[in-house]
């Protein structure tokens, strides 16, 4: 690697505040293939490992893997981590600030906060990630379906579309969700949601997918004698990849902000079950009192969404090709002279 | 004109056959769901059989009947008498919801005209300066309020109130309802209505104000790098003259479709917001409705924002035509 080529490259590094320094991704795709060691060759990379690659250089989008991931460990690993759980009441420490024994304190009714915490941050994110992944797949295929079958039977999907968005979901998934038992509500409530809450998504995937239905290749599979199913799944989701990927992850952010709102409420989980909404359903009522059982849940959820939030922020400058957000390739230089450097060793 | 006022009476005339299919939808899910026997049952102590059946009768609401038959009675009764039926306890929801309109006015009103100026001025303002750091100072604000639950930001901007209060020994801040005066001094009552308005209408701006500042600066920065943007500067203009004769006007157009939704919001109301400030509108009855299995109510209210929902669909597209000398009706 020579001095001169290094310094390309660190002018936006150390100066990354204003417009005309900022390199937008194809231009840090070819600012990396020439500070590659490779001796002029261009590297080639996979479409998943370059977005992999574009998304490892942000810094933000890295902080908010790291939050999330210590988040899932947290919700994962917390229940053990206490000896009370969500459901045994402490009946010696009631309403009780953070302390050595209850780390997040207790609630009025002796429960300890903590484990309600880990517990509802584990609800939470279940609740949030089977509901993206599963609004995505529904909306992806019907969306895509709509606009690939043409004419009438097109006309009359859209029309079913937007009349399914003028019925308020929040009534019918209320509804639905209301009916069950406690313990099985969170299930409830994912059924739900997902049942209402990939219409308006449907719809907007659908106009994305009206340029792919022109393009030669969809033409050439469906006189090939292609069937249909097979056309769509095959070509026509597949092409919009990109998108569905950073809509399921920002779709998370949408359903752990439902769950809040029905639990909250009091339409969503419900006791003996324990949820964040819930904890904040719980401590509104004694916000003078104990004002750490509304706190520490809102921090975690706000924590958690922003995470969610830079993540699928890095993911978007991560597709974009026209991006200048997304960070330097200096990283990247480094560490391709270090794999040469082992590699020559 | 005949075409345009054509191409009105048919969107229209569909945006009826909607209502009408949605809201029967609606009220086929809520019967299955909803159980308003269970209101009586639950009592203690337990009404006798047949006056149970009576009330459930009186409120045409009894699942004895055949699902059809009170359905056409009760879609029969709309459609002469304009009357949605009745609460399991008797009372009518016309008047019920009648009574809750104005409260949600009030609160939504306010909250809606600032929050699009607010959200319009700071798009503007942040999109003409584009990578600085007021547009990242902002541009980081906005999305962080966007991913924040609803429920958690009410709530902690009513924690730090009552801490203001406490604090400072006064209530300078009313959490709940929408008005505690009584007497018949204007101004006392009116300084009254803003101290109680005062916190939710802050929650219900910042909310959409998110949405209208992210929008409004994505729409205005496509535009400025538009060829005619350029055009214009290449004739001479200053940036800030090619901004806001050219540019602007055009990135005003999806703001103003989405303004024409909110318009249809303000009437109905705010589910979340109403009910932590404890405001008696039809976002709260709403939930009311379906935690006391009053199906007529809760089907009233889906109705009511269905139709609220395409009118700001109908305003959007004539705002569209307004605005865009490209669009033509067809």
């Amino acid at each position: 690697m020579s001095e001169e080529k290094r310094q390309v490259a660190s002018p936006e590094n150390t100066d990354a505040k204003t417009d005309e320094t900022h390199l937008t991704n194809a231009e840090l795709e070819l600012l990396a293939d020439e500070l590659g060691s490779s001796g002029g060759e261009v590297k080639r990379i996979g479409y998943f490992s370059l977005i992999g690659r574009r998304f490892v250089r942000q810094r933000s989008a890295m902080v908010g893997l790291v939050i999330l991931i210590i988040l899932i460990i947290l919700a994962i690993f917390g229940p053990y981590m206490t000896p009370f759980t969500y459901t045994d009441p402490d009946f010696t420490a009631l309403n009780v600030p953070p302390n050595a024994t209850h780390w997040f304190g207790t609630d009025g009714g002796g429960f300890d906060l903590f484990a309600s915490v880990v517990h509802g941050l584990g609800r939470s994110l279940a609740i949030g990630i089977i509901y993206s992944v599963l609004t995505t797949i529904i909306a992806a295929i019907v969306g895509t379906s709509i606009a690939y079958v043409r004419g009438v039977p097109e006309k009359i999907g859209m029309w079913f579309l937007d009349m399914l968005l003028i019925i308020p979901s929040f009534l019918l998934v209320a509804m639905v969700v209301r009916a069950s038992s406690g313990t099985e509500g969170w299930w409830m409530l994912i059924v739900g949601l997902t049942a209402f809450g990939w219409i308006g998504y449907a719809r907007t995937l659908r106009t994305m997918a009206l340029s792919l239905r022109e393009r030669d290749y969809v033409r050439a599979a469906k006189y090939m004698g292609v069937s249909p199913i097979k056309t769509i799944i095959r070509h026509l989701i597949p092409n919009l990849g990109s998108i569905l990927i950073l809509d399921t992850v920002l779709g998370v952010i949408g359903g752990i902000n439902s769950e809040t709102a029905y639990s909250f409420l009091g339409l969503g989980i419900k006791a003996p079950d324990t949820s964040l909404g819930y904890l904040l359903s719980q401590g509104s009522s004694a916000m003078l009192s104990a004002p750490w059982v509304i706190l520490i849940p809102s921090i975690v959820l706000i924590v958690l969404c922003v995470s969610m939030q830079l993540i699928g922020d890095g993911l978007r400058d991560a597709i974009d090709p026209y991006s200048r957000a997304a960070g330097t390739v200096e990283d990247d230089a480094e560490e391709d002279a270090a794999t040469t450097e082992t590699a020559k060793a | 004109m005949a075409r345009f006022v054509g191409y009105v009476v048919k969107r229209v005339l569909n945006y009826i056959v909607m209502i009408f299919v949605a809201t029967s939808l609606t009220y086929f899910l809520a019967s299955a769901f909803m159980s308003p026997r269970s209101n009586y049952e639950s009592r203690t102590p337990r009404p006798p059989q047949e006056s149970i059946e009576w009330a459930l009768d009186a409120a045409n609401l009894n699942d004895k009947t055949p699902i059809m038959e009170r359905y056409q009675k009760w879609i029969g009764d709309i459609l002469t008498k304009g009357d949605f039926g009745k609460t399991p306890t008797g009372a009518s929801v016309n008047h019920e919801i009648s009574s809750r309109i104005g409260a949600s006015v009030q609160l939504m009103l306010l909250a809606t005209i600032i929050s699009i100026v607010v959200g319009v001025s700071l798009g503007v303002y942040t999109a003409q300066r584009q990578y600085q750091w007021q547009d990242r100072f902002w541009s980081g604000v906005a999305s962080l309020f966007m991913v924040i639950p609803t429920v958690v930001l009410a709530i902690l901007i009513v924690f730090f109130a009552i801490e203001v209060n406490t604090a400072t020994g006064t209530r300078i801040f009313y959490v709940t309802g929408l008005s505690s005066y009584s007497g018949s001094n204007f101004f006392i009552g009116l300084l009254d209505f803003l101290q109680h308005i005062l916190l939710p209408t802050i929650v219900l701006t910042i909310i959409s104000a998110v949405g209208y500042h992210l929008g409004q600066r994505t729409y205005l920065l496509n535009e400025m790098h538009a060829d005619y943007v350029r055009t214009a500067r290449a004739k001479g203009l200053t940036k800030k003259q090619a901004i806001r004769k050219h540019a602007l006007r055009a990135s005003l157009i999806p703001t103003a479709v989405s303004v024409a939704f909110s318009i249809a919001g303000i009437f109905t109301g705010a589910v979340m917001t109403e009910k932590i400030f404890a405001i008696h509108g039809l976002g709260e009855y709403f939930i009311n409705c379906i935690n006391n299995n009053n199906i007529h109510g809760a089907v009233a209210v889906a109705a009511f924002s269905g139709a609220c929902t395409l009118v700001g669909a109908l305003l959007a597209d004539l705002f569209a035509a307004a605005l865009d000398p490209r669009i033509k009706m067809s």
